[in-house]
């Protein structure tokens, strides 16, 4: 039994009106000398002790019509979930609560608490009861026991998390608890739930309860759910190298309500400084993009919040993430010392026109390189070098193992078997003969992997095709090397392989305009970019989503002590091989890493989608999870219908109040009777 | 009963009760009376002459009509009614529970020595002897009867210094004064009778065969008859043994009345199986309603 208005439970204070009367009037009998105690003494003692019970019977009639009255003001109901007690046999009842972010509004979740205890409440005595909370993921909090009190206990600790929602996941984990048990009683599974529509995706939803299974929902949330404005996503680049941000910092606001939302002022900070402020307009269930670009960013960690200021759930109004300013590395072109026109003036052009790159360049031909330079550099690209002596090649062969990264690309300089001698040890494929095209006839660069860093950006247009390649090398790629792309005929364009603690990138045709158009179209550009962004290996993200797990690089020996953004002091001690520290997010704010020199930090987000509170299409739901079997039907039922709804149907307060007037009524004819009884003797 | 129009009617005991002195409120009370209805019990000489009759050879030649003989030369003696001579006792009860009184300002004790005075102002009217007694657990002041001039006052200021107090015996106190009362008179018991009918029957006897005629006024409170109280719950405490007893009124009433009936009644019983004159009269009833009882019945003897 659930109650609509429990606060009127205090009106239970008016029972002590009929006790203190009862017991005001016993104790102040009046003392009165009389002579005659011989007679009183003679009357049958009985008669008073009937008379006292008769007494206290009154009080009790007066006590139960108040209590009753207070329990109908309650306005109690009935929520399902009592097909289970008429069966014979105990069944086993699994109580899922969410605890996704979205519980996290108003007393949503100390409601779901007081469902959760009705639930259990409602459950027979020798029913076997399991616990679980669950927002993306479940987590068991109690398995199966007839122990109530534990249960009520457990509840009463749980509290509302950050994650999103997802049923699925829930309804599988309920389902896998009671497949643990036998019983030939009901199973059950009551879900309390403020039943978004995101925590539910009916077009890729496989999972259907079995058949002897009772869903039974209980739904906290109403049904208007609140308007809301959230922040769903920043696009950042976590690292830059050049003062100014030149990307474009994209922030995703959306509007999750029927209505439009005017003016909604987006404020974009970096060290709780305000940046740049934008106002804008949203329409009703919109989405928009607001765009940031050319603001300064400091040397190191910055942290970085764009708010919203709109007045409804606060806490998807903020969004958190990182953009550290680092200082270029060293990276190293070699070219072949030939000719007077250097062959890597595209390259360099492409390098040199982006100040926000991890490198600064330096051009050398192969003559020119010392061995013993090569480790003041990070990076280092042979752009079709020609022969290379054996003391450089053994330079480059340990600067890889020792963490370097090297591009290579070929041309018509490369001589095949000088190639493939020199840089055994580190090429990731094999260089065969070089193909020349036809005049007038190219190939194309196909079979891209565009979820490969270097190609993503091109997964969009497609249009990496469109270059005509007329010279390459036909190569083996080595067993561990992995091919990033191929020509028509399947040769390998690309490919990259891992070597020690470096990577080496082979590309078989020219950089230089020599074998391909490649630099004379705007494919070049970022290409190249993506290709040295990628070998920088600088990337880091700007904002990590609840429930991932990022990497503190340890400090000397031992990783950084972290808080978390409740100021908490991390317990969580998982290392990785190299020593570094596994830390996953489980709140939204900012992770402080104390690193000696300088702190670090990390941002945490939210699901942007747990802000929409759109409800959840219930019968689809139902059907959906239970197969159209009608084994929700009572859950479904008192799901569809808000609580008042389902109190107003029901009207048990005004058997209540009839009753109480009947036993007032009894009352008032019993103490009169006895008043009479008293005129007439 | 007396016609409502005589004036002694208006004797109300709580008019009484303001009358300090018991003198003056027996007086009060009995003034306008007709004078005593009752005979003495023994036949004297006095001045009244009556008849006259032979003389018989032994009578007192004291009482020879010397006259008589002298004019007809016979022998009478001349007989007189004498009817001031009579000795009365007045009991009265001083138990505690004779101090109780409910709505109204008298108590039984009040109305007893309301009572007694009255009777001794009204005997000592007829030249009656009058004698008090007061009694509890046994008798604690006797003022043997007397019709001297200024005895009335023995008798008013000793009935106005009885207090209630200590536990009732009164089959005892009425053996112990069987004893004390060796002269045969009129003995009138004041009292609330909490005894048994039955032990007080012997106490009756015993006095009855002392030869003195026995006159009982019963005196209760209404609220002893009606136990009607108007509290929920009481808690009674007995006015002797100090005893108390929770009582729900309304549930007690029933039963007590009915018992109190049956007490009344076994008093009317015993009193009239032993020719004791019984009354039972409540405080708020006039007190010539007591006193016309005592002489209408006192009149047939």
């Amino acid at each position: 039994m659930s109650f609509l208005t429990p606060l009127f439970f205090l009106g239970v204070a008016a029972l002590a009106a009929p006790i203190l009367v009862h017991l005001v009037r016993r104790t102040r009998a009046r003392r009165v000398q009389f002579p005659a105690l011989v007679f009183v003494r003679q009357v049958p003692q009985r008669t008073i002790r009937r008379r006292t019970l008769q007494n206290i019977f009154l009080l009790l009639l007066r006590c139960l019509a108040i209590l009753l009255i207070v329990i109908a003001f309650t306005r109690p109901f009935f929520s399902g979930g009592s097909a289970a007690k008429d069966n014979s046999a105990a069944g086993a009842t699994v109580i899922l609560i969410d605890n996704s972010l979205s519980m996290r509004r108003e007393q949503m979740f100390a409601e779901a608490q007081r469902r959760a205890e009705a639930a259990l409440d409602e459950a027979r005595i020798d029913e076997q009861v399991a616990l679980l909370t669950f927002d993306k993921r479940y987590t068991v909090i109690n398995r199966f026991t007839v122990d109530k009190t534990k249960l009520r206990s457990a509840i009463g600790t749980l509290s509302a998390g950050w994650d999103g929602t997802d049923y699925e996941q829930a309804l599988r984990g309920a389902e896998s608890l009671l497949g643990e048990i036998e019983t030939t009683g009901p199973k059950r599974i009551v879900m309390i739930s403020d039943f978004q529509a995101a925590g539910w995706n009916h077009a890729s939803a496989t999972f259907k309860l079995s058949n002897n299974t009772q869903l039974t929902t209980l739904d906290v949330g109403g049904n208007n759910p609140p308007w809301n404005v959230a922040i769903t996503n920043v696009e950042a680049r976590g690292v830059v190298f050049g003062q100014k941000y030149l990307d474009n910092l994209v922030v995703h606001v959306s509007n999750f309500s029927d209505t439009p939302k005017e003016h909604v002022l987006v404020d974009f900070q970096i060290n709780e400084q305000t940046v740049e402020k934008r106002d804008i307009n949203l329409n009703s269930r919109d989405s928009r993009v607001v765009e940031f670009t050319g603001f300064n960013v400091n040397d190191g960690i910055n942290r970085c919040t764009i708010d919203i200021v709109s007045g409804d759930f606060p806490t998807d109004n903020r969004f958190y993430f990182t953009l550290r300013r680092e200082t270029p590395a060293k990276a190293l072109i070699v070219e072949s010392a030939s000719r007077g026109r250097s062959d890597s003036l595209h390259l360099q052009s492409a390098l040199t026109t982006n100040e926000d790159l991890p490198f600064t360049f330096t051009l050398k031909s192969t003559g020119s390189v010392d061995p013993a330079s090569i480790s003041d550099y990070a990076l280092v690209i042979l752009n079709d070098t020609g022969p290379i002596s054996p003391a450089l090649a053994d330079t480059l062969s340990k600067f890889v193992s020792g963490g370097g990264q090297i591009i290579v690309s070929t041309g018509p300089r490369t001589e095949v078997e000088s190639f493939n001698t020199a840089l055994q040890q580190i090429t990731p494929a094999t260089l065969r003969e070089a193909v020349q095209t036809k005049a007038g006839e190219s190939v194309a660069i196909t079979e891209v992997k565009f979820d490969h860093p270097i190609f993503e950006v091109f997964q969009e247009s497609g249009r990496l095709a469109s270059a005509n390649v007329i010279g390459y090398f036909r190569s083996e790629p080595r067993p561990n090397a992995a091919v990033l792309a191929r020509f028509e005929d399947g040769s390998p364009a690309l490919v990259e392989a891992r070597t020690g603690k470096g990577r080496v990138m082979l590309f078989t045709s020219s950089l230089g305009p020599s074998w391909n158009d490649l630099p004379l179209t705007p494919l070049y550009l970022p290409f190249i970019h993506q290709m040295v962004r990628y070998a920088g290996a600088r990337e880091e993200n700007s904002w990590y989503g609840l429930g991932q797990t990022f990497t503190v690089a340890k400090e000397r020996e031992a990783p950084p002590a972290v808080d978390t953004p409740s100021g908490a002091r991390l317990s969580e001690n998982r290392l990785t091989p190299d020593g570094d520290l596994l830390v996953t997010a489980r709140e939204p704010g900012f992770y402080r890493l104390r690193y000696n020199e300088r702190p670090g930090f990390a941002a945490v987000n939210i699901d942007g989608a747990e802000g929409d509170f759109t409800k959840l299409n219930f019968p689809e739901f139902v059907v959906s999870v239970t197969g159209g079997a009608g084994s929700a039907e009572g859950g479904a039922t008192n799901s569809n219908l808000s609580r008042e709804e389902v109190e107003g149907r029901q009207k048990v307060w005004w058997s209540l109040l009839l009753i109480a007037l009947l036993l007032l009524l009894a009352e008032s004819f019993l103490a009169r009777r006895t008043k009479m009884v008293k005129m007439i003797g | 009963m007396l016609p409502a129009t005589t004036p002694a009617r208006f004797l109300d005991p709580e008019l009484l009760a303001r009358i300090g002195s018991l003198e003056l409120l027996a007086r009060a009370v009995v003034e306008g009376f007709m004078s005593g209805l009752h005979r003495s019990p023994y036949t004297g000489f006095s001045t009244e002459f009556t008849e006259y009759r032979q003389y018989n050879a032994g009578d007192d030649l004291r009482y020879l009509d010397w006259r008589l003989l002298a004019r007809t030369d016979r022998y009478f003696i001349k007989k007189y009614r004498a009817d001031t001579n009579t000795q009365c006792h007045l009991l009265v009860d001083t138990s505690a529970s004779m101090n109780y009184a409910h709505a109204t300002p008298v108590t039984k004790l009040q109305y007893a020595q309301y009572l007694a005075a009255s009777l001794a102002y009204l005997l000592n009217r007829q030249q009656d002897a009058v004698g008090m007694v007061g009694f509890a657990e046994k008798v604690h002041t006797h003022v043997p009867a007397r019709n001297r001039t200024g005895h009335m006052r023995t008798i008013y200021g000793n009935l106005s210094l009885l207090e209630a107090a200590g536990q009732t015996d009164l089959t005892q106190s009425l053996h112990q004064l069987a004893e004390i009362l060796t002269r045969r008179g009129i003995v009138v018991i004041i009292s609330d009778f909490y005894d048994q009918p039955d032990r007080l029957q012997e106490a009756f006897q015993h006095l009855r065969f002392k030869g003195h005629d026995l006159v009982a006024f019963h005196v209760l409170d209404q609220n002893e008859l009606d136990f009607d109280f108007t509290d929920p719950v009481l808690l009674l405490e007995d006015a002797e043994t100090q005893e108390q007893m929770p009582v729900l009124p309304d549930v007690v009433m029933g039963g007590y009345r009915e018992r109190m009936r049956k007490h009344v009644e076994g008093m009317r019983r015993c009193a009239a199986a032993n020719h004791v004159d019984y009354e039972m009269i409540t405080t708020k009833q006039p007190l010539d309603f007591a006193l016309f009882s005592f002489l209408s019945r006192r009149s047939g003897k």
